[in-house]
């Protein structure tokens, strides 16, 4: 009985052990590339908010959520020749399913200049559309969920359906988009305001 | 010869995994709202299938009966996160866009159930044919699900519009209950398929030699 059950658990983890070998090797080859594609898609997100900065600061630790629901994960000061132009703040929330990850830059004047969906799970053709360049809140405009922020005062109201313009369908995507938008613009206009710039 | 090619066939439409088991069906509607994520899905499963019953089928006589489900999960587990570090580095679109479906193949039960019903008894070859025919099976599915409900529910197929521009989607189709639809829809074609082909000259008997 003893006897047996050792010789189970010893192929057991032979197996186990294999299994980790191959992972182990498997992950050594793609680890690498994965953190150069995360930190390239971490730069041409920067870079396409503020294009013309050249360079960023981690500014991370200096900006609380005011909301424990939404977590800032990173957040830049994006500086031109030493001056600040704004800060793009890199935030979590949850979302219809499961966390969206949201990408917004705000200007020293106190306006967003962009906000890009990093990563989103909600419903494809609903929810996900808050990330498809080609679906418009606005069709008329062609304006996306997304870009209807731009040039958006941080002190707006930020009210679904009556200052921010929903997905159809979509009403929880959208209200959890704004909400996370809304966050990251406050923390971003406080740090802003600290460093003595433009309310 | 005959019964590998049997073997082969028998995933495609006569045993079709969706549509006659009718097992990982979760995944399978999950996923299908777009034909981009159901041909991902249905490339990271065959994979996963295929070699997880190569592997098994090859040390089956050194898997103790009694740890037999822990060392399938545990070497299932092992090609479901390769396929997913794999994804994520090569093609991050696709691994966003699938989201919590990659890891998931793991507890899929296509792959448990051949596993555990052919894989652990069967040689090698038989075993990798038997993942294919399963592998494919489970694709057509699932790839003609994906057209069926992106091009009614969205007017585009891989993204690209081909309905004209003043079509209304029709939203139910991208929606669960749609999906559910489709699915039923799929299920009678397969069975109208299944009968076509037992009455056709091509329709070989059960190569298990039962039923």
């Amino acid at each position: 009985m003893i006897k047996s059950m050792f010789r189970l658990g010893i192929i057991l983890a032979l197996f186990a052990s294999g299994a980790c070998v191959a992972l182990a090797v498997v992950y050594n080859i793609t680890g690498p590339v994965i953190k150069t594609q995360e930190e390239r898609a971490l730069n041409t997100a920067l870079k396409d908010i503020f294009p013309e900065s050249d360079g960023f600061s981690d500014i991370t630790k200096e900006l609380p959520s005011s909301d424990p629901k939404i977590q800032i994960l990173n957040a830049y000061a994006m500086t031109k020749g030493g001056s600040l132009l704004g800060v793009a703040v890199k935030a979590s929330g949850p979302s219809y399913s499961g966390n969206a990850i949201l990408l917004s830059g705000i200007n020293v004047d106190g306006t967003i200049k962009h906000v890009r969906v990093l990563q989103i799970s909600d419903t494809p053709g609903l929810g996900a559309n808050a990330a498809n360049p080609s679906y418009y809140v606005d069709k008329a405009k062609k304006i996306t969920f997304t870009g209807q922020f731009e040039g958006k005062k941080v002190t707006d109201p930020f009210k679904v359906k009556e200052d921010v313009q929903v997905i159809t369908a979509s009403t929880i995507t959208s209200r959890s988009l704004t909400a996370i938008i809304k966050i990251s613009a406050d923390a971003a206009s406080a740090y802003i305001s600290q460093k003595g710039g433009v309310k | 010869m005959k019964r590998s090619i049997a073997v082969f066939l028998q995933g495609l439409v006569i045993e079709n995994p969706l549509a006659i088991i009718m097992i990982g069906l979760c995944s399978a509607l999950a996923v299908t709202t777009s034909v981009a994520n159901g041909i991902g899905m249905s490339l990271a499963m065959t994979f996963v299938i295929v070699a997880s019953e190569l592997i098994i089928s090859a040390f089956r006589k050194l898997i103790p009966e009694s740890v037999r489900i822990p060392i399938f999960i545990i070497i299932i587990a092992a090609f479901t996160t390769m396929v997913d570090l794999v994804m994520k580095a090569y093609f991050p679109d696709l691994s966003k866009a699938m989201g919590v479906f990659i890891p998931l193949i793991v507890v899929n039960c296509i792959i448990m159930g051949r596993v555990e019903a052919f894989a652990s008894k069967e040689p090698v070859p038989h075993a990798v044919l038997d993942a294919l025919g399963m592998g494919l099976g489970y694709t057509w599915v699932l790839v003609g699900m994906s057209v069926v409900r992106e091009l009614l529910g969205n007017g585009t197929i891989l993204g690209i519009q081909v309905l004209p521009e003043s079509y209304q989607p029709i939203l139910f189709f991208v929606l669960p209950p749609g999906g559910f639809l489709v699915f039923a829809l799929f299920i009678s074609l397969n069975l109208f398929l299944k009968k076509k082909w037992l009455e056709s000259p091509l329709g070989c008997p059960d190569p298990e030699g039962g039923n």
